[in-house]
């Protein structure tokens, strides 16, 4: 076609600029001899000389290049070049490790540093954005996703001096530990609360007196600040622990999963029990009222009908609690609940960020990832939006 | 055949049908009308025991309907309501199958039932047994409603506004694709309807309601002629009832033989309705019509003053 009639795509041409400024202006790492001193900063241009630095924006100017007049070809190709970037992002680390740490210093380590974080956003932001433009379904998603954390993983022997992974590698059992505690607790927690939230629900729609109970002690359970909640339920479960065999017996203590668990199980209650709620009572009556009609028993309206138009709506519930679940176990590991949030609370005590890191950056890679798969499972099942993308 | 003897119901206080009684015959098409909460769909979900009446007795065939088991009564009984009540979650072809899965008929059985309704209502299998509900027309979705109201071929159908919510082009071909079921199905249909245009063109039975009360029922022609009072006539459209009459009869009716008078240039079909042939009048500027048949041969003629129902014709 010699009139081209596509206008450049801001966004993408937005994201390069910042990433090529946060390239040129801040500093990619730091370094540090140990564990103790805090680093200083080491910008690209300081790595690898400016001439190094300018020549690796080659990849972005690509990027700015193809977004200037997009057609289906060019997107494609940028796609393909911002996921080779974005994979190769932990390679910029390792050369600049190589460079600039002593050998002789084995003690030295590397920080991330600000440019980092902006290059790895605005590059997943672009892979965002192209993923839509090209309109690549979520299989498709989560397949650039597995890509990139493969890279990144063949990439770790190169990474020996970065301070995470030093972390790492310090803790790696106590670290798969940690994960397990984490995800047992949340998948405990949401779901308990799954069950007995549905429970309460069907109690609630049963009878008005329950509803208006029920949605009154909920609350006020939500009010209540996480740590308070984990103090309050320490010295009763402590008591029942020390004065009742079976409850000892069961692992129970003051401290530890069980206050966790039990504070956990309540402030999910709320948001599953307010959904499933919500859900099986706003049911389009005229579809309820037809399949009585039709001779449907009460079994097979509840099981066939009400129960899957819910559904989405319950499941919307799970996932707001899932990911709600997640972040305060990090705060439950100051009861010795374990999980992540144990190297949070260690960093913070050794003033160390990147065992903080250690800690937060699992928990957010697991908000992500439940927030993504049960959008992708509610959208499923619903039928306007799941046959809608197809027709 | 369906009966209410002095049926009421009560909703705590309120009474909102008030001892009714109505006999609708086998194969009759009774319509319900009346004005806004006057109980016409209350009374029809007291036959299906969507609603349990308070006092009075409803027979199906012969048996109080409380002998029955709820579902098994429901399921020898078509039910259609406005808002269609298909299931979003299910494709059109379950939809309509579902009565008969209900009912535990074979696979093999229930797949040619749906194909054969979605054929009856002009739903081309290939072209919409695979849709949802939210991917139809209105008139599309309540062409569905009815199959499935019809799957398992139920001898009775109960429909509550069932194009209520249709445009009036649709609402009208929907009206005449009832129609055209009904004489060859011959179910026995109560249809409430807030329509009255609808209620007349559809009707075999005309029962007007106020009130929770039964005012006055017979066939349109009756009700038009003799309303009993100035409600049911201002129901029926005041002084516009002279003109929906002319919608009931039809040409062949009122034709008088071929004279010797020279025939009129301007025609009209002998199973026109008088109000065609009124129009035809009109747009001519003729008082005087040739009634033809099928084959454009002059049967007989139409004048206006025959036409309006004069005594004589001079
Ligand atoms: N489930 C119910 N509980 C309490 N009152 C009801 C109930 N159903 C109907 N009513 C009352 O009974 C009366 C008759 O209602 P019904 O639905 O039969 O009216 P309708 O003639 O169908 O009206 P419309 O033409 O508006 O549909 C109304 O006053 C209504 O408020
Ligand atoms: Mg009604």
């Amino acid at each position: 076609m010699h009139r081209d009639v596509s206008t450049p795509n801001r966004v993408l041409l937005a994201l390069t600029l910042v990433a090529v400024a946060a390239w040129l202006l801040l500093p990619l790492a730091s370094l540090a001899p140990n564990r103790i001193v805090p680093g200083t900063p080491l910008h690209a241009h300081e790595a690898f000389g400016w001439a190094g630095a300018l020549a690796a924006l080659t990849g972005l100017f690509g990027l700015a290049a193809l977004a200037w007049r997009p057609s289906a070809r060019r997107l494609w190709l940028a796609l393909a070049l911002a996921m080779l970037l974005l994979m190769g992002l932990p390679a910029w680390l390792a050369l600049a490790a190589a460079l600039t740490i002593d050998p002789s210093q084995p003690q030295a380590r590397m920080g991330l540093g600000a440019a980092f974080w902006l290059l790895l956003f605005c590059l997943a932001l672009m892979v965002i954005e192209l993923r839509s433009r090209l309109a690549l379904g979520a299989v498709a998603g989560w397949l650039l996703g597995a890509l990139v954390l493969a890279a990144w993983w063949l990439a770790t022997p190169w990474l020996e001096p970065l301070a995470l992974w030093r972390e790492y590698q310090g803790r790696s059992d106590q670290f798969a530990g940690a994960v397990v505690d984490h995800l047992l607790l949340v998948g405990g927690a949401v779901g308990a609360s799954l069950v007995l939230g549905t429970g309460i629900a069907l109690a609630m729609r049963r009878h008005t007196g329950v509803e208006r109970i029920g949605f009154t002690v909920l609350n006020f359970l939500q009010t209540i600040p996480s740590l308070a909640l984990f103090g309050l339920l320490l010295a009763p479960l402590a008591w029942l622990s020390a004065n009742v065999g079976w409850v000892h017996a069961l692992g129970i203590r003051g401290i530890g999963w069980a206050p966790a668990f039990l504070a956990l199980l309540g402030y999910s209650l709320l948001p599953m029990v307010r959904n499933t709620f919500v859900a099986l009572s706003g049911v389009d009556p005229g579809v309820l009222e037809s399949a009585r009609g039709m001779g449907m028993s009460r079994g097979q309206v509840f099981w066939q009908v009400r129960l899957p138009l819910a559904l989405p709506v319950v499941l919307e519930g799970v996932r707001i609690t899932t990911v709600q679940a997640i972040g305060l176990t990090a705060v439950a590991a100051l009861i010795g609940a374990g999980g992540l949030g144990t190297f949070i609370f260690q960093g913070l005590g050794q003033a160390a960020m990147d065992l903080v890191l250690l800690g937060a950056l699992p928990i957010l890679a697991m908000a992500l990832a439940a927030d993504s798969l049960l959008g992708a499972l509610t959208r499923r099942l619903d039928p306007r939006l799941a046959s809608g993308a197809s027709a | 055949m369906i009966e209410l003897i002095e049926v009421t119901k009560r909703f705590g206080r309120e009474t909102a049908v008030d001892a009714i009684s109505l006999r609708i015959e086998r194969g009759e098409l009774c319509a319900l009308v009346g004005t806004s909460g006057c109980g016409k769909s209350t009374t029809l979900r007291m036959i299906n025991r969507l609603i349990e009446h308070s006092e009075g007795e409803v027979h199906l065939e012969g048996r109080q309907v409380r002998e029955f088991d709820e579902q098994v009564l429901r399921r020898r009984i078509g039910y259609v309501i406005q808002s269609t009540g298909l299931f979003p979650h299910w494709t059109v072809a379950r939809n309509i199958g579902l009565v008969p899965r209900l009912l535990k008929w074979p696979r093999a059985k229930v797949e040619a039932r749906v194909e054969e309704l979605m054929t009856l209502l002009g739903l081309p299998q290939e072209q919409f047994a695979g849709k949802y509900p939210h991917q139809l027309s209105g008139g599309q979705a309540q062409r569905v409603g009815v199959a499935r109201a019809l799957a398992a071929d139920p001898d009775i159908l109960l429909m509550d506004e069932p194009f209520g919510a249709l445009d009036p082009i649709t609402r009208e071909s929907l009206q005449l694709e009832l129609r055209d079921l009904q004489s060859r199905l011959h179910k026995t249909i109560v249809f409430v309807t807030h329509d009255m245009d609808e209620a007349l063109a559809l009707a075999d039975r005309l029962v007007v309601m106020r009130a929770g009360r039964i005012v006055q029922q017979g066939t349109p022609l009756e009700l038009l002629r003799d309303p009993v009072d100035d409600f049911v006539a201002s129901l029926l459209g005041g002084n516009d009832r002279g003109l929906k009459e002319t919608t009931l009869l039809r040409v062949g009716e009122r034709m008088q033989p071929l004279s010797p008078r020279l025939l009129p240039q301007a025609r009209v079909h002998r199973d026109a309705t008088l109000r065609q042939a009124l129009a035809v009048m009109f747009r001519e500027h003729a008082d005087r019509l040739a009634v033809v048949d099928d084959d454009e041969m002059a049967v007989g003629e139409l004048s206006l003053r025959r036409l309006v129902g004069a005594r004589r014709d001079e």
